[in-house]
């Protein structure tokens, strides 16, 4: 570092996240790190520096850190997207929201038409039927795509998929076809719908793809580019990298060595997919460890295990407390889906906290939460450690006297506060009822009880965009317009800290990034309006230029 | 039996954690005629004797006796596609699910084309299943693996003091499915898997505590006519398995499966070097089927 040229970025405004100097002028930047901070004026900052001024009319913040994501949200722009709500791809073009069937068949016949090889599958990603009015999408809708080519259309909720006639004819899927999960229309006949992963894996070559797409370095390129399109500079791919997978280490490795590669990534270690056994929890933790101690680098990080304890809320599969659902389809078991046994926990949760590793457990429902926080009590009760930063991952239903039992265990959370707008309307009216619904993802308890905490997208389930989860957070408001639970939104100063210094300390990054701070990093956001001066409502409008990455500029593409 | 030549049958194993999973997939391991394939979640539980270790090649680990075990790391689809296109190919597959999941999510893979499925076997621990079906988190999770079940083996039967509250309880939420009861996992295998050979005539095989009894034809049969033969089919015959044509559409094979009173009748995926004709064979305890078993198939 020493001997490097120091570079003074000028700003309108640089907010810092440092209660010392909460905001200032200039920036100074040698090398990768931060060397001084204060106002552009100062000769102190001015002298031997090289000014650049480019963001003179610009708002610069520490750099956002969204830590719930998923590679996988970079691997699907491989395939034309064909969901309700509007979506930037990794080049900045806007992809409108297909809002009825029509629109789904007239973008997937725009795209067929540019496709040369007449034989060659089309995949689409990102249907949601819970938002489509009238029918549901069906192989006769997609034959009007193409009756030549095999057509997939993956949905957003990961659980189904529609396919065409042609599809189904190569897939040897007919009204004979024994497996459940093929829908069928009245006469018996499959109507190309395929639901779980059983029915869907009969289409293997669409399910097969997609797989190669998220694995592929495509994929890790384009999670960079959604990363700094909006404005993000570290972002946690949380459990979906198979690290044990050969060649996947190294791919990452060689993708974030790239000097033009605009984001810090931290690859959370998947309890179930790491290729060793599940059973020998400390041998994984070996390997966690190992990983977090000799395969760092600049823009690479390790040491986050991730958990899956239950389903989603929406899919009705997340374990909630009596009441339970509050409208459940018929048939439902009135309750969700463990994914681990809760006896299982406790012994989990300990080999990893044992080996100085930090757990984040996904707790979509409040009674998920309660098994993860009672594994992380005993935990601490047999093995005490200080400052383990073991996360609940969603807490979308986390209860007022769970947040003060994390906070005296010292546990963090990172909220799904991007469900309010996306779902909130459903989950008020069908999956948790008006009541709880007004609580979901509380922020303001959270801050009231003292545990910190982030706020994510938990992309691509829902579109990266760290200004619109933070608008969420602020606003609360659902897509028809509703605000839910006035009582849990939080301040702006709050919701920026959860976007940038709580975010890193929860990923256990926050002494190099999250604040901006003599020493550490030169990651920032550069907007283009003050987050603190525009009215609430507007957070989400506030243009993106672009990030500063250790000290290297991105600019966000742009449509 | 092998219903169709060209197809793999598949048996799915569930039950909570610490039913007896992993011991019943050693125990077929060790005990079953034929070689098997078994897909495992995890290698570290499952224990065989290092004697009998052929050769381990990164997720499978192949056996003296013919058997091959493998792991489901990547997932089902993936290891039974593996299986398939092995060589030689073997006829016949255990899978078992999570101790959470619903065996039925993972049964649905058996029915892929280039697999049948034979029956979801679920596992209970008696010594403390009452237990975990009072207890709210995990009493969904149990009762819908029972619920699920063709076979249910209620395990550890040694630990059980009031097998008939068991029972009962089982009874309630199953009550198709037939319950065999065991220790360490030992569930009779030709109540797993039904009998092993159809002859051309329908003679009585010998089996260790069960007699199994078959029976060929090539003439299509009518749903009606199954479904009365079944429902007039004596309780001793806990165990029933075959292909058959369908006059309705009898260019379909159809793969026919009864457990205790659960039956069900699915097409084939399968279509390659379709078996011909009828072929059923029933199992029952020793001496007790009946020589006009199947006088309504006739």
């Amino acid at each position: 570092m020493n001997g490097e040229p120091i570079k003074l970025f000028v700003a309108k405004k640089i907010v810092t996240m440092d209660p010392a100097t909460p905001t200032a002028t200039a920036i100074a930047v040698q090398g990768d790190r931060i060397v001084g901070i204060g106002d552009s004026e100062d000769p102190e900052l001015r002298k031997a520096a090289q000014i650049d001024d480019r963001f003179s009319q610009h708002i610069l913040l520490p750099g956002f850190v969204e830590a719930h994501a998923h590679v996988m949200s970079g691997g699907l722009w491989e395939f034309p997207y064909v969901g309700f709500y509007e979506r930037v791809d990794p080049t900045g073009r806007i992809w409108k929201g297909c809002g009825d069937i029509e629109s789904v068949v007239e973008r997937l016949v725009e795209y067929e038409e540019q496709m040369g090889d007449p034989t060659q599958t089309l995949i689409a990603w990102g249907l949601d039927p819970i938002f489509l009015e009238g029918d549901r999408l069906s192989a006769s809708h997609l034959d009007q795509v193409s009756r030549t080519r095999p057509i997939f259309v993956f949905h957003a909720s990961g659980h189904l998929a529609t396919v065409n006639s042609e599809m189904m004819l190569k897939s040897g899927i007919d009204r004979h076809s024994p497996t459940p999960g093929v829908v069928r229309d009245g006469d018996g006949e499959p109507n190309g719908e395929l639901q779980e992963p059983a029915a869907m894996s009969l289409a293997l070559e669409g399910l097969s793809s997609i797989g190669k797409a998220i694995m592929s370095t495509e994929a890790k390129w384009n999670f960079g580019y959604e990363a700094r399109n909006c404005g993000v500079t570290t972002v946690a791919d949380l459990g979906t990298t198979r690290l044990a997978l050969e060649g996947q280490l190294e791919a990452w490795r060689e993708v974030t060595d790239e000097k033009n590669y605009p984001v810090r990534v931290v690859v959370a270690f998947g309890h179930y997919d790491s290729g060793a056994s599940p059973t020998d929890i400390d041998a994984l933790a070996g390997l966690a460890v190992r990983l977090r101690n000799e395969e760092e680098t600049a823009k690479l990080r390790f040491g986050i295990v991730k958990l899956i304890l239950d389903g989603s809320i929406q899919g009705f599969t997340a374990r909630l407390s009596p009441p339970h659902y509050f409208d459940p389809p018929a048939g439902h078991q009135g309750n969700g889906l463990w994914l681990i046994p809760p006896e299982q926990m406790p012994k989990i949760v300990a080999s990893y906290h044992k080996a100085g590793l930090t757990v984040h457990c996904h707790c979509n429902g409040d009674e998920a939460s309660e098994v993860f926080i009672e594994a992380v009590e005993k935990a601490l009760a047999e093995h005490p450690r200080d400052d383990h930063r073991h996360t609940v991952q969603h807490s979308q239903l986390t209860t007022a006297k769970q947040y003060k039992k994390m906070a005296s265990l010292g546990m963090n959370a990172n909220i799904f506060s991007n469900h309010i707008f996306y779902w909130g309307d459903q989950h008020a009216e069908i999956t948790v009822g008006p009541h709880r619904a007004a609580s979901m993802d509380a922020c303001a308890t959270a801050e009231r009880e003292n545990v910190k905490f982030s706020i994510h997208s938990d992309a691509p389930i829902t579109p990266m965009s760290q200004l619109h989860t933070i608008w969420c957070a602020v606003n609360r408001q659902t897509a028809s317009g509703k605000i839910l639970g006035p009582g849990e939104r939080i301040g702006i100063h709050k919701a920026l800290e959860a976007s940038t210094i709580d975010a890193a300390h929860q990923l256990r990054l926050d002494d190099e990034i999250g604040s901006l701070q003599v020493g550490k990093l030169a990651d920032f956001t550069v907007l283009e309006a003050d987050p603190y001066e525009v009215k609430p409502d507007k957070l989400k409008e506030i243009p993106v230029w672009g990030t500063v990455v250790g000290g290297v500029v991105h600019q966000a593409a742009s449509d | 039996m092998s219903l169709s030549q060209a197809a793999i049958e598949v048996t799915v194993v569930g039950g909570y954690l610490g039913a007896g999973k992993t011991t019943l997939m050693n125990h077929i391991l060790t005990e079953s005629k034929d070689p098997v394939a078994v897909l495992i979640n995890d290698f570290g539980d499952i224990n065989i004797d290092s004697e009998l270790i052929q050769s381990v090649d990164g997720n499978s680990i192949a056996l003296t006796n013919g058997c091959i075990c493998c792991s489901l790391v990547d997932g089902y689809v993936s290891a039974l596609e593996e299986l398939r296109c092995r060589e030689p190919r073997p006829k016949r597959i255990i899978v078992e699910a999570s101790g959470v999941a619903d065996p039925a999510s993972v049964a649905a893979y058996g029915h892929a084309p280039g697999f049948y499925l034979n029956a979801v076997v679920v596992m209970v621990d008696g010594a403390n299943v009452m237990e975990q079906l009072n207890d709210s988190l995990v009493a969904q999770t149990v009762a819908v693996q029972i619920a699920t079940a063709d076979l249910i083996a209620l395990n550890k039967k040694d630990l059980l003091s009031d097998f008939t509250t068991v029972r009962n309880e089982l009874k309630k939420l199953n009550a198709e499915a037939l319950i065999t009861d065991c220790t360490n996992s030992e569930i009779d295998l030709d109540l797993l898997f039904g009998s092993e050979v159809v002859t051309k005539a329908a003679v009585s095989v010998e089996m260790n505590q069960f007699d199994s009894r078959s029976h060929t034809s090539s003439d299509p049969i009518s749903r009606q006519a199954l479904t009365e033969w079944i429902e007039r089919l004596p309780d001793e015959v806990q165990r029933a398995k075959g292909v058959l044509r369908l006059d309705e559409e009898p260019e379909i094979p159809m793969v026919f499966q009864l457990v205790g009173r659960r039956w069900n009748l699915r097409a084939l995926a399968e279509r390659k070097n379709p078996p011909l004709g009828n072929q059923i064979v029933v199992v029952g305890p020793k001496g007790l089927v009946p020589e006009d078993w199947d006088v309504g198939l006739r």
